[in-house]
């Protein structure tokens, strides 16, 4: 039997190995875990070496705390919350002198690939990873989660253990907010129309 | 449907988390709402500029090391525990035997003396240094 995430899968005998102290249905969780945990920590601590830190004590905390987690449940939504937890007190502590990485965030491949669009591409993803960066934690993670994690509302409601209600309206206050400090951005984008990249 | 619901239908809207019959009564809304006609136009730019955009995903030989490292500062945190508590319960033991067990002065008991001296000073020194790691650790205060 397989307990879904999203787009991740671990199955509930890996899972049961793992509790029950086998390595290797350890390592198969953190290879299937591992590359969503490095990229929400990214996306909520705004810092790669951070993100690399922290999404590794996360996992043995996890490790540590394998007794506690329930066969019945998925997996990420439970690491998850050990994962947040982390990053959340990490900022906490590091209040007014959080260092934000740059060249995080990316567009995906377009059709045009002139220099001039390339620069276009590279300033516009700047400008979008800084206005996320300048959220709410709150804010940015259902950002994250949304838009370049793809979960759906219900997937996300049950990650952070809120109602989809309060997840659309984090995120509705997320958009406006960036809309207010990327409006240029997005409105060029829309008079460029679909070709624009 | 009400306009301060922009919040909740609106994203849904944007996100395509709609049924096709709430789609379609959201759209008649909207054709008759200024307010949130434009609301929708905007936020939807903005789903579309996030909507282009990625994490850009480190190499392969990054996640490589990435397990490497994990499984490392595991198995050194679960030998680390171990050693301590070892060291912690030989100390005990020659304390307790020193105790119970006065008799002439051996060489063997002036080597565990010797021996737990050491446990003891190492033991201290350890206990210090992790409560010093305690006073300054930034996730001390982490729920799991």
């Amino acid at each position: 039997m397989t307990v879904t995430d999203g787009t991740m899968e671990i199955s509930k005998e890996t899972l049961r190995a793992w509790k029950e102290g086998s390595v290797e249905a350890f390592e198969e969780v953190v290879r299937t875990a591992m590359k969503r945990a490095y990229a929400v920590a990214v996306g909520i601590l705004g810092n790669a070496e951070d993100a690399y830190d922290l999404s590794q004590e996360a996992f043995m905390a996890a490790h540590r705390a394998k007794a506690t987690f329930d066969l019945e449940r998925p997996f990420f939504p439970w690491f998850y919350r050990i994962l947040r937890n982390r990053c959340l007190n990490f900022l906490r502590k590091k209040a007014g002198r959080r260092e934000v990485s740059i060249d995080v965030l990316i567009e995906k491949p377009g059709r045009s690939e002139s220099p001039e669009k390339g620069v276009m591409r590279k300033e516009r993803a700047e400008a979008l990873w800084k206005a996320i960066q300048d959220l709410t934690p709150e804010h940015r993670e259902i950002v994250i989660l949304r838009s370049f994690q793809e979960l759906s509302y219900r997937e996300i409601a049950e990650t952070l253990g809120i109602s989809e209600g309060t997840v659309m309206s984090r995120l509705y206050y997320a958009r406006r907010s960036l809309y207010g400090k990327l409006k240029d951005i997005c409105d060029d984008l829309y008079i460029e129309g679909d070709d624009a990249p | 449907m009400s306009c301060n619901r922009i919040e909740t239908d609106g994203m849904r809207y944007i996100d395509g988390e709609m049924t096709a019959a709430e789609k379609n009564e959201f759209e008649k809304h909207l054709a008759s709402c200024v307010e949130c006609r434009r609301a929708i136009d905007e936020l939807g730019r903005v789903e579309r500029l996030t909507g282009m955009m990625r994490i850009r995903d480190p190499q392969d030989d990054f996640w490589e090391v990435y397990w490497k490292k994990l499984f490392r500062r595991t198995e050194r945190r679960t030998g680390w525990l171990l050693l301590i508590s070892g060291a912690a319960l030989i100390v005990l033991y020659a304390l307790w035997k020193g105790v119970t067990d006065f008799g002439e002065i051996t060489f063997v008991k002036v080597v565990t003396v010797i021996l737990t001296a050491g446990f003891i000073i190492l033991l201290i020194s350890a206990i210090r240094e992790r409560v010093h790691q305690y006073k300054t650790d930034r996730y001390k205060d982490i729920e799991r």
